[in-house]
């Protein structure tokens, strides 16, 4: 009987603790909080253009130019994902870079366009590169 | 005015400060530059990177803080994903 008494109050201990952690956890982590999003997207709309942000709201994803190769766009998407790389208008591969620490999705359009536009060699030499094969290409249109 | 924002899991953290009255000998202006300088620094050696980013001009990558860039935003350390 002592037994069962002493393992019932064991596990209610272990569950207040667990839900202290994860309130702890929750608090400290400001991680999608409106605040955090509204600052971001703050950011956002001061880093890109006006023409960058109408384009951003109605495709969902910004083109941002080469500035070493004029033929080559840099598709970037609203929210996390792969950045397109296109040349002439063709996909040719796919990118992927994120910073180390987790940030509001608009702070990652902020790091793609400022890394893009002012450091495109250290961009291109850090992303992981992913190319698109020819079942892909010739199943999804909207990649060409 | 010149301001410092570092990309977090916030959004953005900001520092401002005058440059002009800093300039001009102001106290409490040259503290907030120094301030801005330590921060920028310490961001710097956690492997962010420094853009200064101002309206109508191309956005640039500066390796020193500069107490009369209008702007300038530090990403994160970033990695291939």
């Amino acid at each position: 009987m002592n037994m069962v008494a002493v393992g019932a109050v064991l596990c209610a201990v272990a569950s207040v603790v667990l839900i202290l952690a994860l309130g702890e956890l929750i608090a400290h982590s400001s991680y999608g909080r409106p605040e955090a999003k509204r600052r971001a997207g703050e950011l956002l709309r001061a880093v890109l253009t006006p023409d960058q942000y109408g384009h951003l709201m109605q495709r969902g994803h910004i083109d941002i130019a080469s500035p070493s190769d004029p033929e080559r766009t840099y598709r970037v998407p609203k929210g996390p994902g792969r950045v397109q790389v296109r040349e002439k208008g063709r996909l040719t591969m796919w990118l992927c870079l994120q910073p180390l620490e987790r940030v509001p999705e608009a702070d990652l359009l902020v790091m793609h366009k400022l890394m893009i536009e002012a450091d495109e060699e250290t961009y291109l030499r850090k992303a992981n590169r992913f190319f698109p094969t020819f079942w892909e290409m010739r199943e999804r249109p909207e990649l060409q | 005015m010149g301001m410092l924002r570092i990309i977090s899991k916030r959004g953005d953290d900001r520092l401002l400060w005058n440059a002009e009255d800093a300039l001009a000998g102001d106290a409490e202006a040259k503290a907030a530059v120094q301030e801005a300088e330590r921060i920028f620094a310490k961001e710097q050696a956690k492997g962010a990177t420094a853009f200064r980013v101002e309206p109508g001009k191309p956005i640039e990558r500066v390796e020193q803080f500069d107490p009369q860039a209008e702007q300038i935003v530090m990403v994160p350390r970033v990695v291939g994903g």
